[in-house]
């Protein structure tokens, strides 16, 4: 993505269109600028972040089931 | 590697016909939630179901949740006889699904799919439209949860290529 598409996207991220589907999203409650983010990635690192999430969310869950039941 | 693409990569090198869909193809597309299975839409011909089942026979395919015990071999056969199978395997979940409601089959998926290189890997990704159909034909809370931001997404994409 070049400077200018970049700055391009965070502008329309930032004021949105009415009636857009960026508009809707952000209504919605969709931070979009964590989409942006890995738009910025190439697909091999956008599959990285999605692998270590994952592999942290597995964690916590394995950690929370080991926890004492009140 | 991460599983997903090494997955992706031992079905490619076996030369399955398949599309990758679901949450791992939207998160290719710029999604920023998170999956934990691979969805796969697969081509029928008894060929590729000789190829697929053989590919996956390493990683050990079983029926997702079943008790031991449940009889059950990802054959060729077994393939031809259902449609949609929702696996676990010994790397990753695996959804085979042979159609898919809102966007067809793999010859319908194949046409307007992106080729997207992971780990050096070509990835045969189903396209933002066709996930957003499949996902508006799924109809399920967590479909309709995904749809804004896929909407949004093919939005800025628009945006970017304009």
């Amino acid at each position: 993505m070049t400077d200018e598409e970049h700055k391009e996207l965070w502008e329309l991220i930032q004021n949105p269109p009415p009636g857009s589907k960026i508009a809707a999203a952000k209504e919605f409650g969709i931070d979009l600028t964590l989409n942006l983010r890995l738009l910025l990635l190439t697909p091999t690192e956008r599959a990285e972040r999605m692998n270590s999430a994952l592999e942290y969310a597995i964690e916590l869950k394995q950690a929370g089931a080991k926890l004492p039941n009140e | 590697m991460n599983k997903f693409a090494a997955l992706v990569k031992l079905l490619g090198e076996a030369q399955v016909d398949f599309v990758v869909i679901g949450g791992y193809a939207a998160m290719l597309h710029g999604s920023a939630f998170l999956t934990q299975d691979l969805d796969i839409c697969y081509e029928r011909s008894p060929q590729n179901l000789r190829r697929l089942a053989a590919a996956l026979a390493p990683i050990h395919p079983r029926l997702r949740g079943a008790p031991e015990g449940i009889p059950f071999s990802l054959d060729e056969r077994t393939l031809a006889q259902g449609m949609n199978f929702t696996l676990q395997t010994d790397w990753i979940d695996l959804d085979l699904l042979g159609e898919i409601s809102g966007a067809g089959q793999f010859s319908d998926l194949v046409r307007d799919a992106e080729s997207i290189d992971v780990y050096g890997a070509p990835h045969l990704v189903a396209s933002l439209d066709t996930i957003i159909k499949s996902k508006q034909a799924a109809g399920r809370p967590k479909d309709r949860n995904a749809l804004p931001e896929l909407e949004a997404l093919r939005e800025l994409k628009f945006r970017k290529h304009k």
